[in-house]
Order: structure tokens, then sequence, then C-alpha cells
């Protein structure tokens, strides 16, 4: 019986503890198995178990709704980036078969994480932190969200612009369209005698078509 | 009516397995929810006091456990039976009586099936695919249980405040689970499928949320047990109706039919114009410019806005079950496993208990995605017929009369008459959201890859975006869900 209240006394002090150093173990190795593996989509799951970790983390803070925004976003983000790496790469290349990185590159690699480092350890350090003992409103999404369209809709609003140019730009990179050549409309709709066109070929002519 | 008799075997059929799921369910929560710990608590022990708590704690866990695998083998059955139906066919009907076992053998068959990984893939990517697509469809509808079963005791730990966002974080998951599949196969097909699939998932996953924000926004919350509960009152009140912008109307319907019970005659006290005035905003209507004495341009005004609400909200509606079509991959957007050009999809090189989990997975997914219709948009539990109907009808002295004949049952904890009501409804309502996309797979023919993605971002998208911005001028002008 003095073991249940034991248990009991030491779940309500430590839990937290337990769980954050059961998550930390958890994103960790993953997050190097990020950087050592050898293939890259494998890579790319495994960061999404990193993320998951890190949703965890939030959880434990109270952080209900960032704990799940990272879910969502890195979840359906994650796989984009796969589906691309996917697309850019050989599926089946290693990292093995890549040529190794010059010494030079290996120290330019290495001063950028030195420097990245130093610039999250300096801004994340708890010396300058302002601590509240005030207990959290059990519904924080709330307040989050008018904290975002009152006191910050001004950085808010920023950043979806800055977003939403960065997205234009990337369509216009994509895009990059040659000017048609002189004549090339006119042969569009001609070579139906060749035999019936296959829906994809009359796909990639419609842009053609209809810019006409 | 030449095939009325197979339509009558399919809504037996229907009932009978309703009842093995929904009994099964219902045991299994009374037993670990309450007979358990009722039987436990005549230990002082602290070790039978954790146990109790354990358990009751475990119940909702359970019910969803218990409830998944049961209600895929119906589902699967009452798909291939209705699909049968609407193709004019007969439908498995040699295995048990009339074909009612038939899901069952094919589950017994696929667990004994031989588990094969091919040569060349990647084996523990392709062993986590399945669980990574199955088990967010277990813990994401947790906060749907809260909901549905009218904040039960024993389902109140599951409800958050960020309900519907949870929801939709945990059904966004799957889809990782599709593309690992997909790759880890080491087949072209397989990874086609899964490319697709996540291409799919992406654009239609905008609509799809934004349509539940636009509900959201209405409702003012993203709690789902209160949606649920905002939307009691009758079918004038659920979010798909302008969630309760027809209160003026559901009032005067009231006033001109029912015999004026003991709770309308206040009500009826009021003149038309009182009647009216419940149904708009003051302060907007002021800050527009009508103040006192403009009555009637400000109802005029008041019923424009309902009007388009009411549009809007429709419109999202439909918007909601495209892009949820659209998530769980069923035809017209099965195009992940289209069988005509990919074989199988991202799914084509499992075989045995891994296949079984991702077909498993995807009824349940077609199951929950219409749970959160009938939450957000058709009122979660609440009984389509308005209070004052009801009460003409005869409502409350049925219902004193289920009570009655449940008196043994509710002194022993078994029914509890709130949860029950609201658990026969969501039933309805959830399986003829189910019966319309089974509706759906037999009417219409699959998406090119080309024209879905040019439908998802050209046509819902912006449609969306534009119904979210009406119903955010809308909702200014008209109350809603307030004091209903």
């Amino acid at each position: 019986m003095d073991q249940f209240e034991m248990l009991k006394a030491w779940a309500e002090t430590n839990v937290e503890t337990t769980m954050f150093y059961i998550l930390a173990t958890l994103a960790i190795p993953l997050a190097y198995g990020v950087i050592l593996d050898k293939t890259i989509i494998r890579s790319g799951f495994i960061l999404i178990g990193v993320f998951g970790s890190i949703c965890g983390l939030f959880l434990l803070l109270q952080a209900q709704f960032l704990a799940l925004a990272q879910l969502m976003i890195y979840a359906v983000g994650i796989t984009l980036v796969i589906v691309i790496a996917l697309m850019l790469t050989n599926p089946r290349m290693e990292k093995s078969q890549l040529s190794n990185a010059t010494p030079a590159n290996q120290l330019g690699a290495f001063m950028v994480a030195v420097g990245l480092f130093m610039t999250i350890y300096l801004s994340v350090r708890p010396e300058n932190w302002t601590l509240s003992s005030e207990p959290l409103d059990v519904n924080n999404v709330e307040v989050l969200g008018r904290a975002l369209t009152t006191d910050y809709s001004l950085p808010f609003e920023f950043a979806s612009v800055l977003l939403l140019a960065a997205l234009i730009g990337s369509i216009m990179l994509a895009k990059a369209e040659k000017p048609p050549k002189p004549g090339e409309d006119d042969y569009e709709y001609s070579v139906v005698e060749d035999g019936p066109i296959s829906d994809d070929a009359r796909h990639d002519r419609e842009p053609a078509a209809s810019k006409r | 009516m030449r095939n009325g008799a197979e339509i009558l075997k399919l809504g037996t059929l229907t009932l009978v397995w309703w009842c093995i799921i929904f009994g099964a369910v219902w045991a299994a929560c009374y037993i670990v929810g309450i007979l358990i710990p009722m039987a436990l608590s005549s230990y002082e022990s602290d070790a039978a006091r954790m146990t109790a708590e354990t358990c009751r704690a475990l119940t909702p866990i359970l019910s969803v456990l218990v409830f998944i695998p049961i209600n895929a083998m119906f589902m699967v059955l009452f798909e291939r039976r209705g699909l049968a139906i609407f193709t004019v066919r007969l439908g498995p009907n040699r295995v048990g009586p009339d074909g009612y076992l038939q899901t069952a053998a094919d589950a017994v068959k696929l667990l004994f099936k031989e588990d094969i990984t091919p040569r060349g893939a990647d084996a523990f990517m392709f062993t986590l695919a399945p669980i990574v697509f199955f088990a967010p469809s277990i813990f994401g509808a947790m906060p749907l249980l809260a909901a549905v079963t009218n904040y039960h005791e024993l389902f109140q730990i599951v409800n958050l405040p960020t309900g519907i966002f949870f929801i939709l974080a945990a059904s966004s998951v799957p889809v990782v689970g599709i593309v690992m599949g997909g790759w880890a196969s080491n087949n072209k097909y397989s990874l086609v499928g899964g490319l697709r699939s996540a291409a799919q998932a992406i654009s239609y996953e905008i609509p799809l949320v934004l349509s539940l924000v636009t509900v959201c926004l209405m409702a003012g919350t993203l709690d789902v047990v209160q949606i649920a509960k905002q939307q009691a009152g009758g079918i004038l009140n659920w979010n798909i109706f302008g969630g309760g912008a027809l209160r003026g109307l559901d009032t005067a319907l009231a006033l001109k039919f029912s015999n004026q019970p003991p709770a309308l005659q206040e009500l009826s006290q009021k003149s038309f114009d009182q009647v009216l005035k419940s149904s708009y905003v003051e302060p907007t209507m002021q800050a527009i410019g009508l103040g006192a004495g403009q009555e009637g341009l400000a109802g005029i005004i008041a019923a424009f806005a309902v009007v388009i609400l009411i549009g809007s909200i429709l419109i999202a509606y439909g918007l909601y079950m495209t892009g949820a079509c659209a998530e769980i991959n069923r035809i017209p957007f099965d195009l992940p496993e289209a069988e005509s050009e990919l074989v199988s999809g991202y799914n084509t090189e499992y075989s045995g208990i891994k296949f079984a989990i991702f077909f498993l997975a995807e009824f349940t997914n077609l199951f929950i995605v219409a749970s959160i219709a009938a939450v957000m948009f058709l009122g979660g539990g609440d009984c389509p017929v308005p209070a004052w109907l009801g009460t003409m009808l005869g409502g409350p002295v049925i219902e004193s009369m289920i009570n009655q004949a449940l008196t043994p049952l509710i002194q022993i904890k078994l029914v509890d008459p709130p949860t029950l009501f609201a658990a026969i409804w969501v039933i309805l309502k959830v399986y003829g959201i189910v019966f319309f996309a089974v509706l759906i797979r037999g009417t219409l023919p699959r998406f090119r890859i080309d024209q879905l993605m040019d439908f998802g971002w050209k046509r819902l998208i912006p449609l969306s975006l534009i119904v979210f911005v009406l119903v955010v001028f809308a909702r200014e002008f008209v109350n809603v869900h307030v004091g209903s």
C-alpha cells in the first residue's frame, strides 16, 4: 500500500521530467539518424520522427496548438520534401556514391554549423527570460489567436506576405517559359492524322493553345 | 422497385450488423468502464482504486479498438451489397446466412495468408508503413467520442480544447504511411501510387481544412463537444443550415403551429417584429447606421445575410465532402490505387496482415470523416425534429415510455438515456453519409490526374476562400449560436 502512495507521489512530481527524457532520447538519436542515414528518402522519414518527438515536447509544455501545428505542417510538409527528393534524385542513390566533400567545403560547413549553434544558443539561453508563475489558461488557443490578430498582427501579416512572395518567386522560377517559336502554334492540331493524340500529349499542348 | 427485395435485405443486414457492432462496443465499455470499477469499489485498498481508475481511463481506447475491426467488416459488406444493388447484381450472399459472414471469412483468410516482403524492399519501412497509416485513425477519433456520446462521463477525458484541430492533425499523418509504403515496396506502380497520394492529399487538404475552419469560425470554438452542443434543438439549429441563423423562422413556425405549450407562452406575447429582431445583431446594425425605427430595413439586411450564410455553409459542406473523399482516396479520387493503371497502387506488394491493416484503416477513415461531418455540420447527436414540433408529435411521451422500459437497465447503469439517444442519431447520420459515399462510388468514374489537380487548385481552393470570407461578413449581421 505504501508502494502505491509512493508511486503516486513520484508520478506527481516526476512524470513531466521522465517524459521529457523519454522524448529527448527519442529525438536526438533520430536527429542523428537524419544526417547519418545513407538513403535520402529514409532521412526524410526519420525527420518526421524527430518532429513527432518535438511535438511531444510541446505537448509537455501545454502548448497544444503548437504541438498539433507541428504535427500537421511537418507531417504533410516533409512528405512534400520527400516527393521532391524523389523527383530530383535517383531514389536508390546512396550517399557513398556521391562525391566526397573537399576539405574546404568541410571547413565551411563546420563554420556554418558553429555559427548557427552560437546564434541559437545566445538567443534561447535562459538567463534573460522573465519567468512567470501565473497558471496557464486551459484554452490557450484562444489567447494565441487573440494575440496573433491584435498585438502581433503586423508581424503575422509580414510573415504571410513574405511567404506569398516566396511562393510567387518559386512558381516563376519553376515555370521559366521559353518564348514560342514562330509557326509552332499552327502546328498544334495538324498532327491528328498520325493517329489519336494520347491524353498526356494533349494536356501538354493545352497551355500553348490557351495562350492565343 | 424491382429490386425492393434486395434493398430490404440490405436493410436487415445493416440492422443486424449494427446490433453486433454497437452491442459489442456497449458491452466492452460497460464491463471495463462501469462493472469492474463497481466491483472493485467494495475493496478499500489503493491497488483496487488504482485499477478502477485505470479501467475507467482505458474505456475510450478500448471502445475504439473493439469498434474498428467489427465496423470495418460491416462496412466492407455494406459497400459490396450496396454497390451490387446500384449495378443490379446480387453481391456476396453465400457465406453464412445470406452472406452476412462474407467479410468475417475474408478477414480470417487475410490473417492466415503468408506475409511477404518483396526482394529489394526496405523491410523496416515496409513494415512501418501500415502502422503509420493505421495508428492515427485510432487516436485521431478520440475527441469525437466525447461529442457523439453527449459528453458521457467515461469519455470526458478524451475531450480537448483543440478538438477539431487535433482530429485534422491526426488525419493528415496517414499520407506519410502511403508514401512510405509506396517507396519501400521497391515497385514502380507502388511508387507512383504513393506520389499521387501525396500530391492529392496536399491539394485537397486545403479546401477540407478551410471548410472546417469556416464552421469553427461560426461556432467560435475548436472544441467538438461545444460545437455539437451548440447545435442542439432541431434541424434548423444545425451548422449546415446556418447554425441557428434561422431562429427567427423557427420561432415564427413554433408560434404559428404549436398549441402554445408552457415554454412558449412568453414568446407568444412578443410581436412579429420582436421575433424578427432576435435574428440579427443590433450593434452591427447600429454600426452601419440603422438605429431604432428602421427595424424593417435591418430585417431585410439580416435576411439577405442569412441567405448568404446558409448558401456558403451548404457550399462548405460540399467542399468538405469532396475534400474528405479525396483525403481517404475513395472513388472518384482513388488515383493512388487506380487498379486499371497502377495494379493496386501503394499496396500492390502488400499481403496478409499488412494488407489487412491498410484495408481496415481505409474503411475506418471513411467512418471518421463521416463522423466529423455529422458532428461539425449535421448537429452531432441532436434529434432533427425541433423541440416544439417534437412536443406536438408526442416526443416527451415516447421518451418517457422508453425511459420507463429501460429503467432496470438505467439502474444498473447499462444505459444512460442522453448518451443512448445521441448515439442512435449519430449512428443514423454517419451511416447515412457512408451510404452516400457508396452511392458516389457506384456512380462516378475516376478522375484523371491532371483533372484532379486542376479541380483541386483552380476550383475548390478559391471557392473555399470565397466561402470563408462570405461567412466572416455574414456572421456579423446574423445571430449565430447565441442563447439558443
